[in-house]
């Protein structure tokens, strides 16, 4: 990142994820940092920053001996993953600490009332959603979903290529939940939840807890991992939170906030050796092909049904298998994915060889964020 | 038996109505579409809030739209998410373009015309439907189709 001290990823950690695992959020945190330590070679004293979406940050940390902090924020409503990252990666760089975990804990969730609990203005929202029967982030979903449909050349068929891809990936990865094998006739035999999406167009829900720590260039040096540098990062916000009244559903605020992060580096999407992109919904995967240029507009559906996303195509894409498959650890999997793929050799058989620049990105619609690594 | 059969039904989903939004509420009741406007610089703004994005200002009050608009997108929801839509599904939810300005959108649903001939862009005018006793939402029909 331009100005500041070089930041880099040193620890990636997950807990014991799962449906409905009957743990606390405490409990999947503690998994997930104590693991993100361990595979960075830290101990407890050496953390002096704590970011979370999920539970709170000064519980986490006094909980998991990360005392005194310098530095913690407690991240609401935003861009899921990528807002506690780049919030992580921003404060190393600037000194506000030297090394810090960024986190989300995540809960499968029952119903959008809970999902948006606490958020400003969420429940005086809903009041022009709820009465309509528009209660789950599926339905707008569905309505991004027809408009991409009616504006580009996608066909269904994409889609149920896409989540095949997707499927193909998750069944080389150990840590996926759904890896059973998947063909077209299955996506278009599941059913419909808010047509055209259907119920493989879903992330999958599940308890988790993820943890990424961040330090500098000079102490992740000497740590157990090979370093990953966070090269640019990008965040765009440009409407409430209400969805279903975006002026336009298929450019949406990836566009923006990809022009913010490439203003930062003087890499190109060229450049990318795999990109790790949200599929809370797989339009959005769809909608970040485009915004990123590896396609023409409106391409991204025959670009995925071409193999342009698969491990020997033009951009290898969501390599773990994503949400739908790894489960909704809501963008946290795709930033330690992006590092994995860029320490080499640790994701096993859906490694892209040589592998030195990855992005990853979370949301669409009227917020996103993206960060940009290197290997080297 | 009507009654008993009325009392067993789901209520609609809580809502929180304050002051900003009541009248919308009330001029639905009345079976009227209003929406909030700047009086000073005349933007139209949904969903309501306190200040004025466009000038900052916050003289802002209810005006009457027209009702008329036009179909942006819209999906088809197959899934109950709440007990009072239960008898519903599948029902169609659009988000419209109203005609006073552009990227001016409201939520909604859309009713009278099944799925497979919605068509994006298609004019649509409002309606309205009681959900309850103290509780009426503007919905939308093809144009033309109201008496």
């Amino acid at each position: 990142m331009r100005g500041g001290r070089r930041v880099a990823i040193v620890g990636v950690g997950y807990s014991d994820a799962g449906r409905r695992t009957g743990l606390s959020e405490r409990h999947h945190a503690a998994q997930a940092a104590r693991a993100a330590l361990a595979d960075a070679g830290l101990e407890s004293a050496d953390i002096d920053g704590l970011t979370t979406w999920g539970g709170n940050p000064i519980d986490f940390a006094h909980m998991l001996g990360f005392s005194p902090l310098r530095w913690h924020l407690d991240v609401g409503i935003s861009p899921a993953f990528i807002s506690p990252a780049i919030h992580a990666a921003h404060a190393v760089a600037s000194g506000q600490a030297d090394t810090v975990v960024a986190m989300r804990v995540i809960l499968q969730q029952p119903s959008r009332a809970n999902l948006w609990a606490g958020g400003t203005g969420m429940a005086f929202d809903a009041q022009f959603q709820h009465p309509f029967g528009d209660l789950m982030p599926a339905q707008w979903a569905g309505l991004l979903t027809n408009r991409y449909l009616h504006e580009s050349d996608a066909t269904e068929e994409d889609f149920a290529n896409f989540a095949v891809t997707q499927r193909g990936y998750a069944a080389k990865n150990p840590e996926a939940l759904m890896r059973e094998p998947m063909t077209v006739e299955d996506y278009l035999a599941a059913p419909y939840i808010s047509k055209p999406l259907r119920l493989l167009d879903c992330d999958y829900p599940c308890d988790s807890g993820a943890a990424v720590i961040f330090t500098t260039e000079e102490r992740a040096r000497d740590l157990r991992q090979k370093p990953v540098f966070v090269e640019a990062t990008g965040l765009s916000a440009n409407h409430d939170m209400t969805f279903e009244l975006l002026p336009d559903m298929v450019r949406t605020s990836p566009v923006h906030c990809l022009q913010q992060l490439w203003s930062h580096t003087d890499l190109t999407a060229a450049d990318l050796d795999c990109a790790q992109l949200y599929d809370g919904f797989s339009v959005i995967t769809l909608q970040w092909l485009e915004a990123l240029g590896v396609c023409e507009p409106g391409q991204a559906g025959p670009f995925v049904s071409s193999g342009g996303t698969s491990l020997t195509g033009a951009l290898p894409t969501n390599t773990d298998g994503g949400a739908c498959n790894v489960g909704r650890r809501h963008g946290a999997n795709f930033c330690i994915e992006a590092t994995r793929q860029l320490r080499g050799g640790q994701s096993g058989e859906r490694q892209v060889a040589d592998a030195e620049v990855a992005l990853w990105a979370n949301a669409v619609g009227p917020f996103s964020g993206a960060m940009l690594l290197t290997g080297a | 038996m009507t009654q008993q059969a009325d009392l067993a039904r789901p209520a609609p989903p809580e809502m929180v109505i304050d002051a900003l939004s009541a009248p919308f509420w009330a001029a639905a009741r009345e079976r009227r579409l209003e929406l909030q406007r700047c009086q000073d610089c005349g933007l139209f703004i949904h969903l309501p809030r306190p200040v004025c994005r466009r000038c900052g200002s916050f003289r802002l009050a209810f005006e009457p739209v027209s009702g008329r608009g036009s179909v942006y997108s819209y999906t088809e929801t197959r899934r109950v998410f709440h007990p009072f839509f239960a008898d519903r599904v599948p029902y169609l939810l659009a988000s419209i373009e109203l005609a006073e300005q552009a990227d001016l959108r409201i939520l909604s649903n859309l009713v009278g015309i099944a799925e497979p001939d919605v068509r994006f862009g298609m004019a649509v005018e409002v309606t309205f439907e009681d959900l309850s006793p103290d509780l009426t939402i503007p919905v939308f029909v093809p144009a033309g189709s109201l008496a």
